[in-house]
């Protein structure tokens, strides 16, 4: 245990640079996003209205009420948050294979040391987890500043006032990615870590076999899908379904647990017999 | 160096039990057997891609093998191993970035063999300067710190992948001089090499490899007493042959 969260810490420190520049992109881009639509609704409803002589009621009923909705669909808002997500599935890959290639022969080092191999895969998973939850709770924090700043800068009248709660659930894009509730929050994450698993899975497949196991890989991950999809699947096409939707829920939840635990002991058997420097 | 062979009624060694590997179609390692015994120089011979650094790779568990059976002491190789033995790859096995006080640093963390008194020995006898960074470390500065990370552990077992490959000659003379120090004395020491002359007069038992087989092993001070022949006086002989 110890080791594991020695070995979390070293991972995380490993690509700390390059995550507080993804922390330093969103805050930035959004502040600047934010600010900047604010300030053009501002100097459109003035043009309208002190210039072009148009009543409020009647700007209001055109161009519609400033709010955070406005905001979350500028790329302002969604470029950084694409970036993050981008460089977070490329380190998926990049935190295996930056052991071994280039200079580093560093993955020689991480296997002997006096651990269980497993740990290593762990940490590298832990690793991306914390990364993505940090992400996830940056954005939590910066909705309501961003809320704030429309609050400030656009008068009451010209406002809707939503909470950043409500304008994200407005966004359909985003409430997949901070969902209304504890549970969906669980289940889409829950998706998203399953899937890390088994790519680092089939990461582990390709160190180990080389090109056959690029195949193996593909061929692990086809075959977990197809145990996650099946119960779904055989609904859909015998129309039958022997279980309640609550059921198959549960079913889904299982299966999706046993996919993680296979991806592990399969992990923990290819880095103790198959891997190869 | 023979000295301190027999512990507790068994011998402590490496045993390297009729090994193979295939990479592909291609035959690497063809039954390779051999003993390395604790308190003895074995140095592995044999010109680039006989399989020298494949054996090492397969000893530390880095690359799995077809058949065959390698034991230290008598046990597997596991976790718990790697307090027992280290392995010195011909390139650092550390993170460039990382400084030479930072690369100790981890080594500490991880290994209750770390012996930092001895590091920092080495630091002073190498001339290395902890904040120097890996990176930018010379050719033979590299392989130094390299050394340091591997010897400064309190182990039985120390393997080196041709140690002195590619660096100038005063870092291989410094280097040299470790292998006749108390660093190494007591150890059981495994070193790959294609060029013998600098540490020729120091092995115990050389084992001579050509495409995946041991064409001979012998104990060199046998050899040198019994036949007046000189490893390299073997060599000729027998990859002449």
């Amino acid at each position: 245990m110890k080791n594991y969260l020695k070995l979390v810490n070293f991972e995380v420190n490993r690509f700390i640079k390059v995550y507080l520049s993804l922390i330093g992109i969103t805050v930035v881009l959004q502040l600047v996003g934010t600010f900047l639509k604010s300030k053009s609704y501002l100097k459109e409803a003035n043009w309208m209205i002190y210039k072009e002589g148009v009543p409020v009621q009647e700007f209001l009923e055109m161009n519609g009420y400033m709010d955070l909705v406005r905001v979350l669909g500028s790329w302002w808002f969604i470029f950084p948050i694409i970036i993050c997500i981008a460089v977070l599935l490329i380190y998926v890959f990049l935190i295996w294979y930056r052991d071994w290639f280039g200079k580093s022969t560093f993955i020689y080092r991480l296997l002997m040391l006096p651990t269980a191999r497993i740990n290593i895969y762990l940490a590298k998973a832990t690793t991306i987890f914390l990364m993505v939850l940090g992400l996830v709770a940056l954005q939590l924090v910066l909705l309501p500043i961003e809320n704030k700043m429309i609050d400030v800068m656009i008068p009451d009248e010209f406002q809707m006032a939503l909470t950043s709660k409500e304008a994200i659930s407005s966004y359909h894009p985003l409430s997949v990615l901070f969902p209304n509730y504890f549970s969906d929050f669980l289940i889409y994450y829950g998706i998203g870590f399953m899937v890390v698993f088994l790519i680092f899975t089939a990461i582990l497949f390709e160190r180990s076999f080389q090109v056959k196991g690029i195949f193996y890989g593909i061929i692990y991950i086809a075959i977990m899908m197809g145990i996650l999809v099946a119960p779904i699947f055989t609904v859909l096409f015998t129309g039958k379904s022997y279980l309640y939707p609550l059921e198959l829920f549960y079913l889904e939840i299982i299966l999706g647990i046993l996919v993680m635990i296979l991806s592990i002991l399969i992990s923990r058997y290819l880095l103790n017999k198959k891997i190869t420097v | 160096m023979k000295k301190l062979r027999i512990m507790r009624g068994r011998e402590k060694m490496i045993e390297v039990k009729n090994i193979t590997k295939n990479y592909g179609r291609k035959k690497v390692l063809k039954g390779v057997s051999f003993t390395a015994n604790k308190g003895e120089i074995t140095c592995l011979i044999g010109i680039n891609g006989v399989g020298k650094t494949t054996i090492m790779n397969a000893i530390m568990n880095l690359t799995p093998i077809k058949s065959g059976e390698i034991l230290i002491d008598g046990k597997k190789v596991d976790k718990a191993s790697y307090e027992k033995i280290t392995f010195i790859p011909d390139e650092i096995t550390m993170l460039q970035q990382m400084r030479i006080e930072e690369a100790m640093e981890f080594m500490k963390d991880f290994y209750t063999s770390w012996n930092q008194k001895r590091a920092d020995e080495m630091l002073h006898f190498f001339r290395l300067e902890k904040t120097d960074r890996i990176s930018e470390l010379s050719k033979g500065n590299r392989a130094k710190a390299n050394l340091l990370l591997g010897l400064a552990l309190d182990v039985d077992y120390v393997l080196m992948d041709e140690p002195f490959s590619g660096i100038d000659i005063f870092s291989r003379e410094q280097i040299a001089e470790v292998f006749t120090s108390h660093l190494i004395e007591e150890r059981g020491v495994i070193i790959t090499t294609h060029e013998i002359h600098d540490i020729e007069h120091l092995i115990d038992k050389a084992v001579l490899l050509d495409q995946g087989v041991i064409l001979k092993e012998f104990d060199a001070e046998e050899v040198r007493e019994k036949e007046g022949k000189s490893i390299v006086d073997v060599m000729r002989e027998v990859y002449r042959a």
